[in-house]
Formats: C-alpha cells, structure tokens, sequence
C-alpha cells in the first residue's frame, strides 16, 4: 500500500473513529440483549415457532430455534445487522468521496500529487476496516452479553456469522463508489444505494417465498449470504462476493477519474 | 526553475451541456510572473481554473503546465503546484495543523517547519478545528496549506477572502516574495486594487471568453484619461467636440469635462491655442478600467 493511501487510510478511520461506537455500541447491546433473553423465552418460543407456516420460517432463516446461535440469526444477523451494516458501508465510502466533495476537501486533497483512484481506494479501505471494526464491537458485546447471562453462545460460531456480513456490507461500499462516479452528492449515493440495498433483500425474499421466482435470488448478493452461525463461512461466497465488492470498487475508481468536479 | 511557461492554455474550452463555461481561452503565465485573472462571478474563472487543475476536463483546447499536459500528467503538475480553492474547505473538525500533517504525508515532505512561520506571519491558529474559526482564519489556513511547500506555481482564488487589511498586507509581501523566488502566481481576484499592486499582467474575462490580456501599466496607458479644464473664453471649449478621441464632454461655464483617448497630440495642441486657466488629467484605475470593459459590454 502507498505511503498516499496508508495517510489518507489513516486520516478516515480518525475522521469516523466516533462511527464505530455509534454502529458498534447499539447494535452489539441489542445483539447481547437477544442472547442474554434466550434462555427464559427458549420454550416459548418454540411452540411458537411450530405455528409458523412453512414458507415464513423458510424466508426468514428461522427454521428452528433450538438454540442461541438460531435465535441471533433470526433475530440480528438474518435482517437487522447486514442492512444497517451495508448502510453503514455506503456512508462510509461517502463520506470520503461525496462529502470530501461537499466540504471542499477533494479539492485541497488533489491539490496534491494524487491521482484520483488513490482517493477511492483509500475510501475503500478505510471502510473495510471500518465494517471489520463495527462488526467486532458487535460481536464482542453479543459475546459478553452471552457470558453474562449464561446463554451458552458459541464464540466462534458467532464469531464466523458476525464475520460473514463483512463481504455483504463491502460489497454496498463497492456501489457507493460507483454511485460517486454518477453524483456527487451524498444524498444521492446514500439514497441510491441504500434503495438497492433494501431491493435486493426484498428480491431475495420473493425468491424464497415463491419457489417459481427463485431464478430473481441470483440478482441479489443476500443469496450468497448463507447462515454462517450455523452453517459456518462458506469460503467460496466470502472470497466471492468480496472480490466483487473489490471489482466494484475499482469500476468506481475509474468511473471518479473521469468525471468532472465541477464546483 | 525553467524558461517553460508556468501555464500555456490553447483554445481553452469547457462546456456544460447547454451552458457557456469558458471558450477558447488562450493565454500564457511565464516563470516569475505574478498573473491577475480578473472578472466578475460566473464569468469563467473558477471553471478555468479547475480546469487546469484537472479537476473538470475541457471539452477541447489544451493546458499545459510546465510544458507538462494538464490532463495526462495532472499528478506531475500537482506536485509542483499550490492551489487555494475559492472556496476553501477541509471538514469542520479537522484542525489546520492536522491538514498540514495530511498534506505533507501525501507530498512526501517535512513542512511542518514552513508552515509554523507562515502560522506565525499570519497568526493562525493551527490547533483548533476549522469549524470554530471564522472565515478569515480559515483563509489564513488555506494559504498557509497552498504555499507550505514552496510549489513553483501557485493557483489563488480569491485569495483574500474574508482576511483583514493588516493580513492582506501580508499576503501581498508573501506574493512578492514567491515571485522574488521565482515562482508564477495565478491570482483570480475581484480586488482590484490588490491585482494593481501585486500583478504584472492581467487577463480580464468576460462571459467565458478573454477580452484582453496586458501588462497592467500598459492597459492602464491605452486607458481613456479624463480632463478637466478651465479656459479664460468659454468659447473654445465647443472645439473640443471636433477632435477624434474626445468623448463625454460637459461644459459648465468656463469649465469643461471630458475622455480622451489613444494619441492626445490633437487635444494638447487645441488646448494650446487658447489661455488655459487650469487643467487636471487623471489616469483611471484599474477597477475603472475593468468596469469599462463591462460598461462597452452591456452597450452592445
């Protein structure tokens, strides 16, 4: 990595620093939360989900709920953590492209002998980071969530599916920056994204629900995120979807250094 | 430092869809030269200067840097330059010094010296973040990030924005200095008094296109000079009507008022021939200048 990139790394992650806890902190105490709760409405909750058609628990990952690693899935890392995560990861990426435009930074920034790509990379990578920082706070106040409660979560079992929703997220900062290459502003790429964001979590839950539209799923990357709390990471979707993400991200890089930043 | 012009544009243009950027700008900054780039807003200056920057990509034409294309070797370029955005910003928690910090890293320099004595020269206040400076010192903070490295040109936009009198004092002692060193200064600017000060030529733009590029002592001799005479006969002052050259005469008694321009042989020697009680000749100003060049617009 360039000495350019590893400064404006750098720079970002102190920029956002204040992010981490904000993402990290709400979602980790809720995360611990439903795990600190399972054990007392473990039964319950069983009969309940028995009533549960067929088609509702399949689409919403919630099989059964026999244990704590099931009942995080179904209730953080099944919705809430990959979309707030892939929003988090298109602000991310924002912020360093669309809201350097906006404050006047890019333009003090290229005053310098940088080439434009270095710009969308470094936002890249700091976001990367980012998402990998959130995602261990979370992870780490679910796991001590658990310890104090005695829910019995398996570390590494939760650790593998809080993991899993990294490449999800990097791919929503690859579109950011594509986005950056159309607009920039920042309401634009945050709204845009974040709309195909949501329309892909509903194309694959169309697909899940009616069999004869499954086909829609492969225009969803949710339907490369599997249920890595249970099933564990599979190696071929994470390397898959984060090359991606990288793929998607390089577009972007090209796409920045041939737009204008008109004033 | 070398013979090739700081900037060489050549049928400089950029367009908007529709809308007029700039058109066929073409002009040259020599080394050591201090450039006004005058006009008034939304004439073409900061598209201009972006361009160059290539920070927006002309729709034809060239600039060159250098000697160096401002499209293909704009990070070669951008190490040898400073740029002072018009509209200078660098996110509201960042502290000057922190930008200072980031700049360096990114030029691969130790200008932390540098930049605490421009700090000291314009007392700015690099420790607290941006946000919680006022304009001015915000300014100081641009200034100091544009010129901290010693470039061999320098890009200003407005460059006293907001700065008190003392303080653009200072800056145009700094300008002076750069150029002493050598360095070509690119000053858009709607001070025109500082422009007359500091600048060797100007280019004045209007409605995207150049209307003229000079030396500033030269434009301000083609400048149409105004008279005011007295003469012992009143009568004689109704000749002046006939000289070419002569304009906006009024007469009011034995006192007349008018604009001469170009030779003044012809005014001089019709003066002569009669009994002048007094006579005062001013050369305008720059900005009076300027405005002439906007006054001939707008009569069409």
């Amino acid at each position: 990595m360039s000495a350019q990139v590893r400064a404006l790394v750098a720079t970002h992650l102190y920029d956002r620093r204040r992010s981490v806890l904000a993402w990290g902190l709400p979602l980790g105490l809720m995360s611990a939360f439903i795990v600190a709760i399972f054990p007392s409405v473990e039964e319950s909750l069983s009969k309940a989900i028995q009533g549960y058609p067929q088609g509702l628990k399949e689409a919403f990952g919630i099989g059964e709920l026999s244990n704590v690693e099931q009942y995080l899935h179904a209730e953080m890392l099944s919705l809430i953590v990959p979309l707030a995560m892939g929003y988090l990861a298109v602000r991310a990426v924002a912020s360093g492209l669309t809201g350097a435009a906006e404050s006047g930074r890019l333009d003090v920034l290229l005053s310098a002998p940088l080439s434009r790509a270095r710009v969308v990379a470094a936002g890249f990578l700091a976001t990367a980071i980012e998402l990998a920082e959130v995602l261990l706070v979370t992870g780490f106040l679910c796991g001590l969530g658990s310890l104090l409660a005695g829910a019995g979560l398996d570390a590494g079992r939760a650790a593998e599916g809080f993991a899993d929703v990294w490449p999800l997220a990097l791919l929503f900062a690859g579109f950011g920056a594509i986005a950056a290459g159309f607009s920039l502003r920042t309401s634009v790429v945050t709204g845009s994204v974040a709309g195909l964001l949501v329309a892909m979590y509903v194309i694959d839950l169309v697909g899940r629900l009616d069999t004869s539209l499954s086909g829609l799923r492969y225009f969803s990357v949710f339907k490369y995120y599997g249920n890595a709390i249970e099933d564990g990471i599979e190696p071929v979707a994470f390397l898959g979807v984060t090359l991606a993400a990288c793929a998607l991200a390089a577009l972007g890089a090209w796409l920045f250094e041939r737009r204008d930043l008109a004033a | 430092m070398t013979d090739v012009a700081a900037i060489e544009t050549e049928a400089l243009s950029k367009r908007y869809g529709r809308h007029r950027g700039i058109e066929d700008l073409s002009f040259e900054v020599r080394p050591g030269e201090v450039f006004g780039f005058l006009g008034p807003n939304g004439a073409g200056k900061t598209t201009t200067i972006r361009t160059l920057l290539d920070l927006i990509h002309p729709t034809s034409g060239s600039a060159r840097i250098f000697g160096l294309d401002s499209r293909r070797d704009s990070v070669a370029i951008r190490a040898r330059i400073g740029n002072l955005p018009g509209d200078f910003g660098f996110g509201r928690e960042t502290p000057g010094g922190e930008a200072v910090r980031l700049l360096s890293r990114l030029r691969g320099i130790d200008g932390s010296a540098r930049a605490a004595e421009l700090a000291q020269r314009f007392r700015a206040d690099l420790d607290r973040p941006l946000g919680q400076l006022s304009r001015g010192n915000r300014q100081k903070i641009g200034l100091i990030l544009a010129t901290f490295h010693r470039p061999e040109l320098l890009i200003l936009d407005e460059p006293t924005g907001g700065l008190d009198p003392l303080m653009q004092e200072e800056f145009l002692a700094l300008i002076a200095e750069e150029r002493e060193r050598g360095a070509a200064v690119f000053l858009s600017s709607h001070e025109l008094d500082e422009v007359q000060r500091v600048c060797d030529r100007v280019a004045i733009i209007r409605d995207g296109r150049l209307v003229a590029v000079e030396r500033i002592d030269d434009l301000l001799g083609k400048a149409r000079r105004r008279f005011t005479v007295e003469l012992r006969d009143p009568a004689g002052l109704e000749r002046l009507r006939s000289i070419p050259g002569v304009a906006e005469l009024e007469i009011a008694g034995s006192r007349a008022t008018f604009t001469a321009g170009g030779d003044l042989d012809s005014v001089v020697r019709e003066l002569a021939g009669h009994h002048v009680v007094d006579l005062e000749a001013t050369r305008p100003s720059l900005e009076q200048v300027f405005l002439g060049y906007y006054d001939e617009d707008e009569a069409g």
